[in-house]
């Protein structure tokens, strides 16, 4: 039989997937600790820390956002 | 004149198992984000249409695949499409009925080989095509999405392990909104490519259009179109099946599980692979479930869906060339397309009886 897995397609769909599926959550997940640490630490009134939290939220959410428009984008341009 | 009916008949019909592929299929995607709370259901069905229909007009790398590269083009009739479409519809409408997540891809392409074999042998089906863009990733797609959730969910808990409930369910939910709609599209653009290949197919097989032809932008339309009131039709019992039976989820897990499949098929969709849906989320379901703990994933439930899947193939073939040999019965007109057609529209009021008698569709909750 010949050759007839398309190996280098087939890799690199694992390896996006891995990239994709994997970091966009973990992202999504830091965003999510980052907005709880917020209301933890406003809540103890040390506004640096919370400060600190929020702009690590806010830039989690925005990699995450960005992350997911570069995918739609990639995908539609074979 | 025939030829024109026939085409008639063999477009209604992959736009038939279009709609039924939205109802069959969309449910596994609403599930996971009704079953944890993060949307409601009549509400999750109508973005998850609306983003099937969009997803539709993303790419046609999966509708090449199906017309050009799984069954030669050159000994395949309008006749032999139909059959092949019959088979598939047939076989989704059986494990609709008993709430079984089968595959509708692979019923779309087990049909048509089923057909494309009884018509002209087994030189009809394009060996490197049908195992290394449908076989292999059929195999790995699946166990891609379980790796993907499993890993995704175990970070996720080490991320917020420590952190309110009550701010990470509600993160993870607004979160869904997003996955969830990430996988509306995903399937849209994978799943409604099947309908425009096989239409393609037809098409090219009628000399209507040129061999390597692109699916033209009325064929696109319908199948989004299809696709989409299809979605909207809801599909409750697989949507009980897989969003409670399979596991028990909490939001982190939906995500995770949500966020696999969207990225399996967007990846997969890329490269021309037609995967199942099906197989994706619930691999990813099962990935997130078996992340958290292996004993929270209901395997008996999980088995039961892999026995599906591995009937879909064979079983939609062989329905596939029954129904060939049926419509040849009458001769090569349009007579046994049309005689066929009338008696799978009586064989889906049977199965729609038979669920009517049953009792009424029953919610994730």
């Amino acid at each position: 039989m010949a050759v007839i897995v398309e190996t280098q397609d087939l890799l690199q769909t694992i390896a996006a997937s891995l990239i994709a599926g994997v970091g966009v959550t973990v992202v999504f997940s830091v965003a999510i600790w980052g907005a709880a640490r917020f209301a933890d630490l406003n809540r103890d009134e040390r506004p640096l820390a919370a400060g600190t939290a929020a702009a690590l939220a806010a830039l989690a959410l925005a990699v995450t956002v960005a992350a997911v428009a570069i995918g739609i984008v990639a995908m539609a341009q074979k | 004149m025939s030829s024109d009916l026939i085409m008639v008949i063999v477009v209604g019909t992959a736009l038939a198992f279009d709609f039924t592929n939205g109802f069959h299929d969309t449910a596994n995607v609403v599930a996971t984000s009704i079953s944890t709370g993060a949307a409601r259901p009549q509400v999750a069905i109508a973005i998850a249409s609306l983003l099937n229909f969009a997803g539709a007009f993303i790419s046609i790398s999966v509708a090449a695949t199906v017309a050009q590269d799984v069954v030669d083009a050159g000994v395949i009739t309008p006749t032999i499409v139909f059959a092949g479409l019959i088979g598939a519809i047939a076989w989704n409408l059986i494990t609709w009925s008993f709430g079984l997540p089968s595959s509708s891809s692979h019923a779309l392409i087990g049909g048509v080989v089923g057909s494309a074999v009884a018509a002209a042998g087994f030189d009809a089906v394009i060996a490197e095509g049908l195992v290394g863009k449908v076989l292999i990733p059929a195999v790995v797609a699946p166990v891609l999405a379980l790796a993907v959730a499993g890993l995704a969910i175990g970070l996720v808990y080490r991320i917020v392990g420590g952190q309110r409930p009550g701010v990470v369910t509600r993160g993870f939910r607004y979160g869904q909104i997003i996955s969830g709609g990430l996988l509306a599209l995903a399937h849209g653009t994978n799943d409604a490519q099947k309908t425009m290949g096989v239409i393609t197919l037809a098409l090219i097989a009628n000399g209507t259009l040129g061999a390597e032809a692109d699916p033209p932008l009325w064929v696109i339309v319908s199948s989004a179109t299809a696709i989409a009131l299809g979605t909207y039709s809801g599909g409750w019992r697989i949507i009980r099946t897989t969003g409670t039976r399979i596991i028990k989820m909490d939001a982190a897990q939906g995500f995770s599980a949500q966020g696999a499949g969207a990225a399996v098929i967007l990846a997969s969709t890329h490269f021309g692979f037609p995967l199942s849906t099906t197989h994706v989320i619930n691999g990813g379901v099962m990935g997130a479930g078996a992340g958290k703990r292996i004993s929270a994933v209901r395997w008996g439930v999980a088995g039961n869906i892999v026995v599906a899947w591995l009937l879909t193939l064979p079983a939609a073939a062989a329905i596939g060339a029954a129904a060939y040999g049926l419509t040849r019965l009458f001769g090569t007109g349009a007579l046994g397309p049309v005689l066929v057609t009338l008696a799978s529209v009586a064989l889906i009021v049977a199965i729609f009886n038979r669920r009517a008698r049953t009792g009424a569709p029953v919610p994730a909750s």
